[in-house]
């Protein structure tokens, strides 16, 4: 049987009997897209995360329930459930492994800058400050120690190059405009190009960084 | 010469990024690198103590050039031993995301390399990675604690099929599924849910089947 077939069916479902429930998982849908096309960390969708979660929980609690059901229709019922269920469980998945992975990357960029450490949740900030003291441990205990005290720090950046990484902001997104919406472009005298819902773009992403945050726009 | 060490070191931090498993620890070329570091940082203190404050550059190109060199040498000596450590954190890191047993990989180095080395005396890990290793999976149980039902270590390929032909490579014992038990016993063949045998297929005791 093909995988497709099934979205189908399952969209159809979905649509008739429970609209808020694919709401929550086109968004999460999007969420994902947009934090794994986006160059910097996004907010947390904390909320969005918890609800489906708790939906998620529940599903686990029926197929528990249901397994010892030998009702052949059932059980049918139960595979297209557990199928979704791996689907969803593989969003999730991945959204927090893409934000973990941008969290290793620009550490001490996240680090320094309030305003983007606010962007995690609490068990991610948790991850980062630990991930880099042990970091820092590594690299003390196994020469940094046998440094002189001015050659020891890690965020300086003297020399031209700076230690901390920052994820490129001026690299290119494709998008798709969700609402009408007037971008400006940093240009010289601050050119303003008018998008339009459903329309396609490939730009700089610091360009609609706001467009992308606010919903206006989505990452493709 | 100056900075041939740490040329090394990066050149082993290349090797390693495409290897599969750690090669050793370089203790001695780090130690060297290291001492290089500190040989130069105390010519440079001499120098600088010698002018005693006032040290004007332009009436004394000759010495101005050799502190630069010195510093020079120094900051990238720095940058090779970081990038050296990273470049093995980050595999560490990555063994622990996939579940692997830290000690079991460095026992299987050891083996693969004693062959030639006859004894195996070189160690995959410095004791401070050993210690990292430690650490870091103990962080990664945490964080990974707040999100059982997702199993966030679980497989990034989008899942297409429920279920999945697998085949045993190693024994793995007897395994609970919501089925019954099965066991896994070398070369049989089985059609199971992939959610249940997702962790024996990345520890390698079982193959994924097309």
């Amino acid at each position: 049987m093909d995988a497709m077939d099934i979205s189908d069916i399952l969209r159809e479902f979905d649509a008739e009997n429970a609209p808020s429930n694919s709401k929550d998982y086109e968004d999460l849908l999007k969420w994902w897209v947009n934090e794994r096309a986006a160059p910097e960390i996004l907010q947390y969708q904390d909320d969005l995360v918890e609800r489906i979660m708790n939906r998620v929980r529940r599903q686990i609690e029926h197929i528990e329930d249901q397994t010892g059901n030998l009702d052949p229709r059932a059980n049918f019922q139960l595979i297209i459930i557990q199928t979704e269920l791996e689907r969803v469980k593989f969003l999730i998945r991945s959204y927090l492994r893409t934000r973990i992975a941008k969290i290793d990357k620009h550490a001490l960029h996240i680090l320094s800058t309030p305003t983007l450490r606010h962007l995690l949740s609490p068990s991610e900030q948790t991850y980062l400050k630990t991930h880099q003291a042990l970091l820092n441990e590594l690299y003390l205990s196994s020469f940094l120690k046998n440094f002189p005290e001015n050659l020891r720090r890690l965020d300086d950046s003297a020399g031209g190059i700076s230690m901390v990484e920052e994820p490129d902001l001026d690299s290119a997104v494709f998008l798709r405009v969700v609402r009408d919406v007037d971008i400006e472009i940093a240009w010289e005298g601050g050119e303003t190009v008018p998008m339009r819902a459903g329309d396609v773009y490939v730009i700089r992403y610091s360009a609609v960084k706001e467009a992308v945050k606010k919903g206006e726009v989505e990452l493709i | 010469m100056y900075g041939e060490l740490g040329n090394k070191l990066v050149i082993h931090a290349k090797r390693t990024q495409a290897l599969s498993q750690l090669p050793p620890y370089q203790t001695d070329i780090v130690r060297a690198v290291t001492r290089e570091v500190r040989d130069l940082n105390q010519d440079i203190n001499e120098i600088t103590n010698s002018y005693e404050g006032d040290f004007n550059p332009s009436a004394d190109p000759a010495r101005a050039c050799a502190l630069l060199v010195h510093h020079l040498c120094v900051r990238r000596n720095k940058r090779c031993l970081l990038a050296y450590h990273r470049v093995r954190s980050e595999k560490i890191e990555q063994m622990c995301w996939n579940g692997m047993d830290i000690m079991e990989q460095v026992q299987a180095a050891r083996v693969g390399e004693g062959e030639e080395e006859s004894g195996g005396s070189s160690h995959a890990l410095s004791p401070e990675e050993d210690e990292y290793a430690r650490q870091y999976g103990d962080m990664l149980a945490a964080y990974k604690g707040q999100w059982t039902d997702i199993d966030l270590t679980g497989s990034l390929e989008p899942p297409k099929d429920l279920f999945i032909d697998v085949r045993v490579l190693k024994d793995a014992g007897e395994i609970q599924t919501e089925y019954g038990a099965i066991t896994l016993s070398k070369n049989s063949q089985f059609f199971v849910r992939q959610g249940d045998v997702e962790r024996l297929i990345k520890q390698g005791f079982l193959q994924k089947l097309n």
